[in-house]
């Protein structure tokens, strides 16, 4: 099942990713072959009564209790954080909300 | 504004309720509100590489209550699933909720609507999830803020079928909800603070029609009187549009409450495709009938039933029962009062009049106690105070404490039910009003007020009002 | 502290290999801090153990060879970093890999690919090429490196190691940077079984801050067996086809022959959903790698590209220009394969198939079989270059590794021979969490076999 060009401008914009102009005819091509590829997967018919896969480890949830007891940080946010001011990260604003 | 009679509205809610845990959902930060920005914070609630969410019990007793309190099927497997988008407060580019297989389905709410009377609202769903972090766009020049505080905090969203038909409709639904919430406790249900809020969808379509119109999600309404405001204006702008013979887009408004209007969410992106998959990173959540049934009996009394029992059991009018279950400190309060010997008019009176108005401008607190409330209906029944000094006694014990007869002594108000001295003080009155007494004995009865009043003038209101007019007849017959 | 600078001194001499992203001198000043601080009662303690870069440490940068977490420094560290240095353990540096553990070579990184000790222009095999290779040159008698489809198993049969993917929910995930969350695992590198079984056994156990780990204490450790009597092998037909390179089903036979010798019971058995293998698992680890990379978008921490303009231009510029090609197509197959119309028939079938993969392994070794035995790679360690820009080709590498990825079973790759003076490995797939019968089976194999003669 291959892909145009559109669909990967459209994924690529879903998955908030810059895609250049000279890269796009590649990455068609290989995105086209690797879809085809794993689209035999389709060609199996679906069987009914499988059951789901639960991969081993616990199969049902087990809760935390509820107390304030945060997993370790060994330093603020504002050591890793690129911009961050007065207490906030900070990020261009939103096109939405600009004046 | 365009009339409505031609058109009808139809209105479905989306309501989003913060938990009343003391951590986050799925990590144990704090989950309490007003801390300075990014203090409550951990590898997984700030989405930093290789953390992983671990649920919070409590969470899932609380949201689990909700569901049996709105009649909802609470199904024994349920499963988290990704809600995938991006924005800056959503710090691993992906929400935890729930999709396919929600915790709760197919419950119900009923509420009085203010034209159709008794209204069923059906609970289509209701699942777990957590909250994102605040974007502030106002602080920083060209710039947004963002705060992770409340990312991670548990929510559940409460979501119904298009079954109101007007925005009062919604709006009382709404106060329903918030009050059937606070009733079981899992929540502060303030929408001034967020841990209540509301999304809707809106729709119109001309009157006798089947088919569903275009619907808008009408979002950013920060208050119950915006959400009438809102679904107004977006109503009116719906009809308005098809009216001129327009089509309508079906889109996100964001309300103004400054202007009084909607405007569409700009926004170049198509609509959300959220890509939806189950968490790899948790199991199955799995509920036993056991966990169930005790969130069952932790279950307070609801409002509806009540209010039913109040009537029946207090002889109380349903507007009066109503008023008394408005809230469940309040309804718990007015049973204390009468559990402690009040009469249960009385009570209701004082308690709808000076315990509520007192409430109101003390942040709801209930500052008078219930057996001190109880005393002081006593001490008026029995003619120590009268309601006027009662109601005095009720200020200052509400401001100052103490017990009511003491501080009826302090306020010098005590009634004086001695006979002996009223006596004194109805000869003193009926010397100094020769003509009135001869008025009255030749038949001019209702001057007998005039009298009263006079005697509890003398005796600076402390004379017992009863007994006044008891001596004063005997005294005037003979 | 001579012992902490003589681990560093033969990090220093493989430099060459560009197994290790931390820099000599970074490595040598925290060698000798760790030293001191050591735990002596530790079982591990003194022992150097590199660790692989998607893998969250407190010293030294995690990066997952990629851009987008350069000079990243993690704030908090893995549970099983934590239980290394609790074993009196070293953490021995950062390791080269594929960038967020997404290849089959080590070529993917951004900071250049690792060699193959022992052929410069070969592969050392991924994603954890850097880890292996370090084992492998003498460098660290063992490492951490991570599996979502091989990425442990597959270096180390290229490179002459001992290699073994946990159970999984054996070990925590808590620090192990996302890939496919459901298929993630960290697994260990070591000279000898008994090295890298050690390890494991440190890091293994119960973890509350990883809600898919099994409430289990950590693995204890069997004993050498004395023979293999009593212990079925299965030797899955799908994993032998015709097309076999002769010189690696040499090997495979020899190793089956010394079982036999040592008393085990081999037996032929069927996994039909085999070939769908790959393609399964190039559905499912996609899927979850798209929405696990999401949070790599320039806001909270490592590098921002700025594109002028809104956030959506910061997102899209630094995801575009932090990560490599092959981790963007990854994005945006799984992007596709979740995306509304599609999820049916990609996602929702490859979850199917691979319950009916995990379902062949159930059937076989409820048929009385102990322990599978397979070649662990079709080929010895590739040259680089060759598969690099044919993701497809790149990706059959994987074909004897995935399914037990996919299925959460145990698996343990040692070497078995050389091909043309390369090495080449065998595994063993278990049950899961029955690591230890694993383990029985390959100490005594490892025993018998002569591991550096050619097949």
């Amino acid at each position: 099942m291959s892909v145009t060009r559109d669909d990967v401008l459209r994924i690529a914009r879903l998955a908030e990713l810059e895609v250049d102009e000279e890269g796009l005819p590649a990455l068609v091509d290989q995105m086209s072959r690797i879809l085809e590829y794993v689209a035999q997967l389709s060609a199996v018919p679906a069987s009914e009564g499988t059951k789901p896969f639960l991969p081993p480890g616990p199969d049902a949830i087990r809760f935390r209790p509820d107390e304030v007891r945060p997993w370790p940080l060994a330093a603020g946010p504002e050591t890793i954080a690129p911009a961050f001011k007065e207490g906030f990260f900070v990020v261009p604003k939103l096109e939405q909300f600009e004046e | 504004m365009p009339p409505a009679q031609a058109w009808e509205t139809i209105i479905g809610l989306e309501t989003h309720v913060q938990l009343r845990t003391v951590s986050k959902m799925f990590c144990g930060c704090s989950a309490a509100f007003g801390a300075a920005p990014n203090t409550h914070v951990c590898p997984v609630c700030l989405g930093l590489p290789g953390a992983l969410p671990v649920p919070n019990g409590e969470a899932l007793k609380l949201a689990v209550r909700a569901a049996l309190a709105l009649e909802c099927t609470v199904h024994a497997k349920s499963v988290f699933a990704r809600k995938n988008y991006f924005y800056p407060d959503l710090p691993k580019g992906y929400q935890i909720s729930q999709y396919e297989q929600p915790l709760a389905t197919n419950g119900s709410l009923s509420f009085l609507a203010p034209e159709r009377g008794l209204v069923t609202a059906t609970i289509v769903r209701l699942h777990v999830e957590e909250d994102a972090g605040k974007s502030l766009h106002d602080r920083f020049p060209k710039a947004t803020a963002v705060d992770l505080n409340r990312a991670g905090v548990p929510l559940i969203e409460i979501v119904t079928g298009p079954d109101f038909r007007s925005p009062q409709e919604a709006r009382a639904y709404l106060q329903t909800l918030k009050q059937v919430l606070e009733y079981i406790g899992i929540s502060d249900c303030d929408m001034e603070k967020g841990s209540l809020r509301v999304d809707a969808n809106v729709s119109v379509r001309r009157a006798g029609e089947s088919a569903l119109g275009t619907k808008t999600e009408v979002k950013n309404i920060n208050s119950f009187a915006y959400v009438e405001k809102a679904l107004g204006v977006e109503r009116d702008r719906q009809i308005a549009v098809l009216e001129a013979g327009g089509s309508l887009e079906q889109q996100t408004m964001l309300y103004d409450a400054k202007d009084n209007a909607v405007r569409p969410q700009r926004s170049k992106e198509e609509s959300h495709d959220y890509r939806y998959f189950p968490e790899p990173d948790l199991p199955p959540l799995v509920l036993t009938d056991e966990f169930v049934a005790e969130q069952q009996s932790l279950l307070p009394e609801l409002p509806g039933k009540k209010r039913d029992r109040f009537v029946a059991q207090y002889g109380l009018s349903r507007e009066h029962a109503a008023v008394l279950t408005a809230s469940r400190a309040v309804a718990d309060y007015y049973e204390s009062v009468v559990h402690a010997g009040a009469d249960q008019q009385t009570a209701a009176n004082w308690v709808m009049t000076e315990v509520l108005a007192d409430a109101k401008d003390h942040q709801e607190q209930l500052r008078v106690s219930a057996p001190a409330l109880s005393q002081l209906i006593a001490l008026v029944k029995g003619g120590t105070l009268s309601h006027q000094a009662a109601k005095r006694v009720f200020v200052e014990v509400a401001a100052r404490g103490g017990d009511p007869r003491t501080v009826a002594e302090s306020l010098g108000v005590i009634q004086v039910a001695d006979s002996g001295v009223v006596a004194g003080w109805v000869s003193d009155v009926l010397a100094a009003h020769p003509q009135e007494v001869a008025r009255y004995r030749n038949g001019e009865v209702k001057l007998l007020q005039f009298f009263v009043g006079q005697v509890m003038k003398a005796s600076r209101g402390k004379a017992d009002p009863k007994l006044a007019q008891k001596v004063l007849e005997e005294k005037l017959a003979a | 502290m001579s012992e902490a600078k003589a681990a560093a001194d033969r990090l220093v001499k493989a430099k060459r290999l560009n197994a290790l992203l931390t820099p000599p001198k970074e490595l040598r000043k925290s060698l000798a801090a760790q030293a001191a601080a050591a735990r002596p009662t530790g079982v591990l303690y003194g022992m150097p153990v590199a660790v692989k870069d998607n893998i969250c440490t407190l010293e030294f940068t995690t990066t997952c060879g990629s851009k987008i977490l350069e000079g990243y420094r993690s704030p908090y560290e893995a549970t099983v970093i934590t239980k290394l240095k609790a074993a009196g353990a070293l953490i021995a540096g950062k390791t080269n890999c594929d960038e967020f553990a997404m290849g089959s070579s080590t070529e993917h990184s951004a900071y250049g690919r690792a060699l193959h000790p022992l052929d410069k222009a070969r592969v050392p095999g991924g994603s954890s090429g850097g880890s292996a290779a370090l084992v492998a040159a003498g460098a660290v008698p063992a490492a951490l490196g991570s599996e979502t489809g091989g990425s442990v198993r597959q270096p180390a049969s290229f490179c002459g190691v001992v290699g073994i993917k946990p159970t999984y929910g054996r070990v925590s995930r808590y620090g192990l940077v996302a890939f496919g969350s459901s298929l993630d695992q960290i697994g260990v590198f070591g000279r000898s079984v008994h090295d890298a079984a050690r390890v494991l056994s440190v890091i293994s156990g119960r973890d509350p801050r990883d809600a898919t780990c099994e409430d289990r204490d950590p693995l204890r450790l069997p004993t050498v067996p004395e023979s293999l009597q009593g212990f079925v092998i299965g030797l899955p037909r799908e994993y032998f086809p015709a097309d076999l390179d002769p010189a690696v089903r040499r090997a495979c036979d020899r190793a089956v022959r010394l079982m036999k010798e040592l008393g085990a019971a081999v037996r032929e058995v069927s996994l039909p959903h085999t070939a769908y293998a790959v393609p399964t698992y190039y559905v499912i680890a996609p899927a979850e790698a798209s929405s696990n990379l999401a949070r790599y978008d320039g806001v909270r921490y490592g590098p921002r590209f700025n594109g002028a303009g809104d956030i959506r231009a910061l997102y899209r510029a630094t995801r575009g220009a932090g990560f490599g090609p092959e981790v963007r197509r990854r994005i945006l197959v799984g992007t596709y394969v979740l995306s509304a119309g599609y999820y049916d028939a990609y996602y929702g079938r490859a979850q199917q198939m691979r319950a009916l993969v995990a379902q062949d392994f159930r059937n076989a070794f409820d048929r009385g079989v102990d322990l599978l035995f397979t070649p662990t790679t079709p080929t010895p360690a590739f040259k680089a270059g060759e598969k690099v820009n044919d993701p497809v080709a790149m990706y059959l590498s994987d074909i004897f590794t995935v399914t037990a990825n996919l299925a959460g079973l145990p698996a343990l790759s040692l070497p078995i021979g050389r091909v043309k003076g390369l090495p080449i490995g065998g595994q063993f797939i278990g049950q899961a969490f029955l690591e230890d019968e694993m383990l029985e089976a390959a100490y005594a194999l490892e025993r018998a076999v002569p591991a550096t003669e050619e097949a």
